[in-house]
């Protein structure tokens, strides 16, 4: 029978190192996809992949084991990835996905192996999707994207951002809204 | 425009709506186009998200295994160690303690006793050295790796 996230989490913080990489394994596309989208480059989604698992080789009880695993992962790696953000800003890097869309994270998403429902999808409507992303505030964009990748419930996301509900549904109607706004032409 | 419908399509798009606030969603969408155009439109979005399946590289894995295996190791070593002298301080502590009557200080003075605990302290600070210096060495050839993994991956 395979183990669940925190038996794995419980059998690594009783010394079996192999029980993190069952961890990863399982959630690695995931989490490292979220981070792709939200970084917009491979270099620094990696980097903020493995500070969050290097987080818990450190200190094996930051997860305290009385939320879900993933919504632990997810919210670390969050925050992780807006302290790397907050960095980059600093350092006067750009984000590379801009409210134009003008690059985003599918200029280097693009040279992944494409699958059939990339095929499905045709480059030029992809670009137009991520253009339509790219267009939605921060916040919608980071609900949008934390219930795709995570899969949490919205009271789950709502817990890992600290914010009501109410608030999670709200950005996620917005985004609707301006999702189908831009996409309107293709629906058609 | 959107209709008051809003956070109600997004529950029942995601499978969190319950029985009746489903069946209020599915009566109210043929004649709503806008709820039509975003559920369409969300599905476009999550169909590209789904469209692509990266991975972090192999290496960034490895790096985190080799630090949870040495982090684990690690721990190992110095527990043992410090168990062991630890075991070996408390015992000779207890020999003093035993000895607080005026006879029994006299005793532990010309015993030696003092004498064998700095011997002791002695080697609990070797021991650190030993393994913090090892650590070093441990960090240094991990370093000395990455550097080799980088080079690889370059000229691949």
């Amino acid at each position: 029978m395979e183990l669940t996230d925190a038996e794995l989490a419980a059998a690594f913080k009783a010394g079996d190192p192999e029980a993190l990489g069952l961890l990863m394994e399982r959630h690695k596309a995931a989490l490292y996809g979220y981070l792709l989208r939200l970084t917009g480059r491979q270099d620094a989604a990696e980097d903020v992949f493995q500070e969050v698992f290097l987080k818990l080789v450190k200190n094996p009880g930051a997860y305290g084991e009385k939320e879900k695993f993933k919504a632990w992962l997810f919210t670390v790696a969050r925050n992780a990835a807006m302290d790397q953000f907050r960095r980059r800003a600093a350092r006067g890097e750009v984000a590379l996905e801009g409210p134009d869309g003008q690059a985003g994270p599918a200029d280097f998403l693009a040279s992944a192996e494409p699958g059939p429902e990339q095929a499905f999808y045709g480059k030029d409507l992809g670009r137009r999707i991520d253009a339509a992303l790219a267009s939605l505030s921060e916040d919608q964009r980071e609900v949008f994207y934390l219930r795709h990748y995570s899969e949490l419930s919205f009271k789950e996301i709502a817990e890992a951002l600290k914010v009501p509900i109410g608030t999670v549904l709200a950005r996620m109607s917005r985004a609707a809204a301006r999702l189908r706004e831009k996409l309107e032409k293709e629906m058609q | 425009m959107s209709c008051e419908y809003g956070e109600k399509l997004i529950l029942y798009l995601y499978g969190e709506a319950d029985a009746g606030l489903k069946a209020g969603v599915e009566a109210h969408l043929p004649g709503c186009a806008a709820c039509r155009g975003e559920l369409e439109a969300l599905r476009l979005a999550g169909g590209r998200l789904a469209a692509f399946s990266a991975e972090p590289r192999p290496s960034v894995l490895a790096a985190v295994m080799s630090a949870a295996r040495n982090a684990r190791r690690g721990a190992f070593s110095f527990g043992w160690r410090e168990a062991l002298l630890s075991g070996a301080l408390a015992s000779v502590l207890g020999g003093v303690f035993a000895f607080t009557s005026p006879a029994g200080k006299e005793l532990a003075w010309n015993s030696g006793l003092d004498a064998n605990l700095d011997s002791v302290e002695y080697s609990v600070y070797q021991e650190q050295t030993d393994l913090s210096a090892s650590a070093g060495d441990w960090d240094y050839r991990y370093s000395e790796l990455e550097d080799d993994a980088a080079a690889v991956s370059e000229n691949a």
